[in-house]
């Protein structure tokens, strides 16, 4: 590989891996709270994909309108799917398998949902950025990607500095070490989650659009949750900053290997890594380990 | 009939996935989004071995069921130590590898066109007598002390660990035995239907394995392989309703974890102690936490 692709597939993999970080921090932020893997995440991207591709084909023609109006909406469906789905069995102390359980059922719900309506079609985002692309030397940047870059960069700041500086945001750090104290020191739990769910849905909302944007809108568009996951696993579980650090390595490392060894192999390699970092070092790259707690 | 044997035959095909399913995730509390890799392995060990090496069908399974435990192993070994959420995750991945690596390697799967030209030699019987099988074969297990411990495994793992019971192997064995029932299955699958493809089954098809035996209950072996009956007969009899059936299955499944978490049978199962000779695979109901 010469030097010109390589810095090429680079600066493309800084965009991609900058989606792949929000959705490693969307998942992260739940688990972190609640403590189980919430598949219902990918569904509440291809929920967002979808809103974003309605509301850029029917209502709005801007890019800016759509893209914020997809985030909060985003946020009011992660809200809605705790409240209907979550919430119940979190009132009644279920353990955590029927967590597991109904969001699997969530992710499920919506693919068979989008299938059965609109059939296995592909949906185009309109074109809001001409398809020009910067000159940097010998480099072509893609304007599409680097907005991309720039909007998910300025969105994990924005978060951090959230999690960091407000009361609701230190509240949320509070409940991710335990849930149960912060209730005994005055802190609306039943609150807390809700913001949680509705930081996670934003950060869905931006992903849908995204990934709708630079890929087209399927019912399988949720699928690519997994990349998140896998960002959150490698970056450590429940860390923050190490699954958006690990979210923008694997879209570089991605980003290489196709160009190096090409798109079908490219999988294979990187599942397989995983297996092997975790039979290595399983806490991930920021060292933190969950075990089982009495 | 021929027709309503068809439907026999699918049906039971799928119910020994969910068997597979009902004693890992029913029984152990394992949760694995990729049992379909090791029916899509089986299919394709069995199908490849028996066209492509000329292997007679019964070693064609004997491989196919060697590969499940060899992917078993591989699976589990670094993932079943560490909490449920990395096993979890671990196999949603290992399926879509699985699927990637299908793909990549089309000169010897044929890649996305898939594998047709297997003779049928797999029909109603065989499937009925694996069937019944494996599933005197699990029932055994649940009334056993094996499936006891799995069960004090899934209610509470630290608390099984503090009894004496050994987690991490009980997780292996179920999870390599679960991986054996449906790599064994794949491949009565690619002898049944004559054609497979990378695509079968992919993540969603492991997920509805999982909520199938949700809705018949973790306690209630027989509640689950009726519910397994009901769901896939209703799916090939009304074949125009099936694109609506898995949101009316996802819907249901909602419901019935928030409302009666126990599934639709709760601790029920079907007792043939009256004809005197067949052992029931009934365990006294469980007080307390569940």
């Amino acid at each position: 590989m010469n030097l010109n692709i390589f810095f090429q597939q680079l600066i493309n993999g800084i965009s991609l891996g900058g989606v792949y970080a929000l959705m490693a921090v969307g998942f992260g932020i739940i688990f972190n709270v609640l403590k189980f893997s919430n598949f219902s995440h990918g569904g509440v991207v291809a929920i967002c994909a979808y809103l974003g591709y309605f509301l850029a084909t029917r209502v709005a023609g801007s890019l800016w309108i759509t893209l914020l109006a997809t985030t909060l909406l985003g946020g009011v469906v992660g809200v809605l799917v705790e409240k209907l789905v979550f919430r119940p069995i979190r009132i009644k102390g279920r353990p955590l398998t029927y967590f597991f359980v109904n969001s699997i059922t969530v992710a499920m719900l919506v693919q068979q949902f989008f299938s059965a309506l609109w059939g296995y079609d592909y949906y185009p985002y309109p074109e809001f950025i001409k398809k020009t692309a910067l000159h940097i030397g010998r480099l072509v940047v893609s304007k599409t990607y680097l907005m991309m870059l720039f909007i998910s960069a300025l969105v994990l700041l924005g978060l951090t500095l959230f999690l960091r500086k407000t009361k609701q945001g230190i509240a949320i750090r509070a409940a991710s070490s335990d849930i149960w104290t912060p209730s005994l020191m005055g802190i609306n739990t039943d609150f807390i989650i809700s913001i949680t769910f509705f930081i996670a849905g934003v950060l869905a909302g931006i992903t849908g659009y995204f990934l709708g944007m630079t890929y087209t809108v399927t019912p399988f568009i949720g699928s690519f949750i997994l990349k998140g996951i896998i960002a959150a696993i490698v970056g450590g579980m429940g860390s923050l900053t190490g699954g958006g650090i690990a979210g923008v390595l694997l879209g570089v490392v991605e980003s290489l290997l196709i160009a190096e060894l090409g798109a079908a192999v490219t999988p294979i390699v990187i599942y397989a890594g995983i297996i092997i970092l975790l039979l290595v070092r399983p806490q991930g790259i920021a060292g933190k380990l969950y075990t089982i707690k009495a | 009939m021929a027709f309503y044997a068809k439907v026999a035959e699918v049906t039971l095909l799928y119910s020994i996935f969910v068997m597979g399913i009902y004693l890992m995730t029913g029984l152990t509390g394992l949760f694995s989004l990729g049992q379909g890799a090791f029916i899509s392995l089986g299919a394709y060990t069995a199908s490849i071995t028996y066209l492509r090496f000329g292997f007679p069908f019964p070693l064609a399974t004997l491989l196919a069921v060697l590969m499940g435990v060899v992917g078993g192993i591989i699976v589990g070994l670094p993932t079943l130590k560490l909490r449920r959420d990395y096993f979890l995750l671990v196999t949603f991945g290992f399926s879509e590898m699985v699927r990637a690596l299908l793909l990549w390697t089309a000169q010897l799967t044929g890649g996305a066109l898939g594998v047709a030209g297997m003779p049928k030699l797999v029909g109603l019987p065989m499937i009925a007598v694996s069937m019944v099988i494996i599933v005197f074969l699990i029932g055994n297990l649940k009334g056993g002390r094996f499936g006891r411990n799995c069960i004090a495994i899934r209610d509470d793992e630290l608390a099984a660990q503090s009894m004496g019971v050994n987690v991490y192997g009980h997780k292996m064995k179920v999870f390599v035995l679960a991986s054996v029932i449906c790599s064994y299955g794949g491949a009565l699958y690619a002898f049944n239907i004559m054609f497979i493809e990378p695509n079968l089954f992919d993540w969603l098809e492991s997920a509805k394995l999982i909520v199938i035996v949700f809705v018949g209950g973790l306690n209630s072996l027989s509640g689950v392989f009726l519910t397994s009956i009901l769901y896939y007969t209703f799916g090939e009899v009304f074949r125009f309703a099936s694109v609506w059936r898995d949101v009316i299955l996802a819907l249901l499944v909602i419901v019935i974890v928030i409302f009666r978490h126990r599934g639709l049978f709760g601790n029920w199962e079907l007792s043939l102690r009256w004809l005197g000779i067949l052992p029931s695979f009934h365990t006294a109901p469980r007080k307390g936490k569940d």
